[in-house]
């Protein structure tokens, strides 16, 4: 029994059509998405360019490519589709008499669908030397990668299936794990120049700001790579539904139960695009419990990870909790299919072995447990006197449950809060509603805090995050970011009249203060944090960068882009006249 | 030579106080010969003091007590 409500599909959904015409049938996988219409066009996309459309593989080596994957998982809903497709196909579902060569296509893509992250060249060059070309091994790849999508789909929706059960049994692994020491990246297949006018990459570079390694990497496979950034656009980039930033984080959250560190890392520095501080991202794909969201988007990424790395627990309790918390059918089924997405994505980045568009801040490669490993590649030494926190002993008192050291360090920080708070969110009374919430998120996760940085800049950080999700929520279609790149590339300044000498005498102390605070106002959010963070609050450099997940050169970038736009504003109050006196 | 977009470029670094002699000496030399990059040296230094010293988005100590007092009895009342 689904956990979701089947609709009747309507003929004239032409999505429906493309399984018809396949299939003969809507499979219930994608009956019981109707109440998401843009969802099943993205599956329908994704289907077509990844299994439907003929192009190097034969179309039976394909089906029994998914079958071996979906056996290996002992997926009974994704076997049962399988089996029929391919005795419609007119073949055997045995897979146990196959020749040698396309034998090793099967082992590779059951490897790479449930172990991805061992990948390594050594598999890539076994298929190879195996006379596979890498256009099919790009379509192994993908079809791995269509395979887990299909699975965790049908775990999350519980689809019953769409034949009587076919008796499968288990693939036991068949390759000899090659694991490789340090983490493994490509590039393993080759890529092709595409035309400046191909239109995904035009998109990527309308809503990213450039073309991940990942796309580049499928260049084999132009269609391939339309449908995934059309699914993108369907899935993940919308907010009728879900929020994007929900999805985000669900997309980050699975990357890093999955251990994949490219996902992680492309998408943390997407994110710091729209005020995103990175070191949020790497946490929420290290452990979203530990990052200070609401109970409703951390449930939601419980059960994004749930579903994804422990689907043999997911259950229809996971679906029943999420109700009971107010969360519709159709956020469920969304975040279903983010979920599904984002295994997608991890598995065919293992497959293509996509290089890291960005320098990885973490490695999500498992080393022990079932934790990613939060090793940070950049650490770097830290001596006693950058440890040194004024704030240690209250800090390990309030930990240990006393409340009154903990109202002392509230009032200690309380006036850097509000003026971090209030510069960034202009409005007094918003600014106190928001301080409250950010003392009681840092009460409620204080037992986290391990002194990685000092309390004040952890305490600046949360009010810095409280403050930019505010205003993401007053504006969600306006970006926080303003035009234009860091630094002071693209902004030239306009105001090149000298200064008085002692400007701030041309006017009384309250007069600076109102100048001041309504030019600041004018900074689009991503400057006004880090003019707030570096020349009110006085964090160096290091520790502003720190408190907004940003490398410290992207920070001085901002700093000083801020305080240019801070001068430009500033200057016709305090530039001298033509005539030599002031403005 | 420098030119101006090459100051510009280096102007964080400039104020910080973060370049190596020898970028200096290129940078003061073209202030020197500059009155365009000497203005903006000058007025964004006086920003950043105005803005630092400007005691701008501050409240005063009884209200943010006021509202540490508050937090805190929220704080009481939930933990019961």
């Amino acid at each position: 029994m689904s956990y979701f409500a089947e609709a009747e599909p309507s003929d004239s959904f032409q999505p429906f059509s493309v399984f018809r015409e396949y299939f003969g049938f809507v499979p219930n996988l994608f009956r019981l998405q109707t109440l998401l219409p843009r969802v099943i066009m993205a599956e329908a996309a994704l289907s077509r360019a990844l299994l439907f459309e003929q192009l190097c593989l034969p179309q039976t080596l394909k089906e029994r490519l998914l079958l071996a994957l979906a056996s290996a998982h002992g997926n009974k809903y994704c076997v049962a589709l399988g089996s029929q497709t391919l005795s419609l196909l007119g073949a055997s579902e045995c897979q146990l008499n196959l020749p040698s060569r396309e034998a090793l296509l099967v082992e590779f893509t059951v490897k790479l669908g449930t172990r991805g992250h061992l990948i390594s060249r050594e598999d890539i060059e076994r298929i190879t030397a195996g006379s596979w070309t890498y256009e099919s091994l790009l379509e192994a790849v993908l079809l791995a990668g269509w395979g887990n999508f299909l699975r965790t789909l049908s775990i999350g929706l519980a689809a019953p299936s769409d034949f009587a059960a076919v008796p499968y049994a288990a693939t036991t692994p068949l390759l000899n794990i090659a694991s490789a020491e340090q983490e493994s990246f490509g590039p393993y297949l080759s890529a092709r120049e595409m035309p400046d006018d191909f239109a995904p990459f035009a998109f990527l570079r309308d809503n990213f700001g450039f073309v991940p390694n990942f796309f580049q990497a499928q260049t084999l496979c132009p269609a391939a790579v339309a449908a995934e950034v059309e699914a993108l656009r369907l899935i993940l980039f919308s907010d009728d539904v879900l929020k994007r930033k929900q999805k985000e984080r669900i997309l980050l959250a699975v990357s890093g139960a999955s251990q994949n560190t490219y996902c992680v890392a492309v998408y943390a520095e997407i994110l710091t695009l729209s005020g995103v501080a990175a070191e949020e991202s790497y946490q929420i794909a290290a452990d979203h419990r530990q990052v200070v969201l609401t109970e409703l988007d951390t449930a939601l990424l419980d059960f994004a990870v749930k579903l994804s790395a422990r689907p043999q627990e997911f259950s229809g309790e996971d679906v029943e909790s999420l109700r009971q918390q107010g969360v519709s059918d159709q956020q469920i089924l969304e975040a279903i299919a983010v979920t599904a997405l984002t295994q997608f994505l991890n598995t065919v980045q293992w497959g293509t072995g996509a290089v890291p568009d960005f320098a990885p801040r973490r490695s999500f490669r498992l080393n022990v447990g079932e934790n990613a490993n939060l090793s940070s590649l950049d650490s770097r030494p830290t001596t006693k006197e950058e440890l040194a926190d004024p704030d240690s002993e209250l800090v390990q008192r309030a930990q240990s449950g006393e409340l009154e050291a903990f109202e002392v360090l509230a009032e200690r920080h309380s006036k850097r809060v509000y003026r971090t708070l209030v510069g960034l969110l202009g409005s007094p009374e918003e600014a106190r509603d928001a301080m409250q919430d950010t003392f009681l998120k840092a009460f409620e996760h204080l037992a986290g805090f391990q002194g990685r940085s000092k309390f004040s800049t952890w305490l600046l950080t949360i009010a810095s995050n409280t403050g930019l999700q505010r205003l993401r929520e007053r504006r969600p279609m306006e970006s926080l970011d303003g035009d234009g790149p860091d630094g002071e590339e693209g902004f030239r300044p306009r105001q090149v009249r000298a200064w008085t000498d002692d400007p701030e005498q041309l006017y009384s102390q309250a007069e600076v203060r109102a100048l001041v605070e309504n030019c600041l106002k004018k900074l689009p959010a991503k400057y006004r944090v880090v003019v707030l963070l570096r020349d009110f609050e006085q964090l160096s450099a290091e520790d502003a960068a720190i408190a907004l997940g940003l490398g410290v050169p992207a920070l001085k970038s901002r700093l000083l882009r801020g305080r240019l736009m801070l001068r430009e504003a500033l200057a016709p109050y305090f530039a001298k006249s033509p005539t030599g006196v002031s403005a | 030579m420098i030119t101006c977009a090459d100051f510009m470029a280096e102007l964080g670094n400039y104020m910080d106080d973060t370049v190596a002699d020898e970028v200096r000496m290129q940078l003061d030399n073209h202030l020197v010969h500059c009155p365009t990059c000497q203005v903006i040296v000058d007025s964004t230094r006086k920003t950043v003091r105005i803005v630092s010293d400007s005691g701008s988005f501050d409240l005063p100590d009884a209200v943010l007590k006021r509202i540490t007092v508050g937090l805190m009895a929220k704080i009481r009342d939930e933990r019961g």
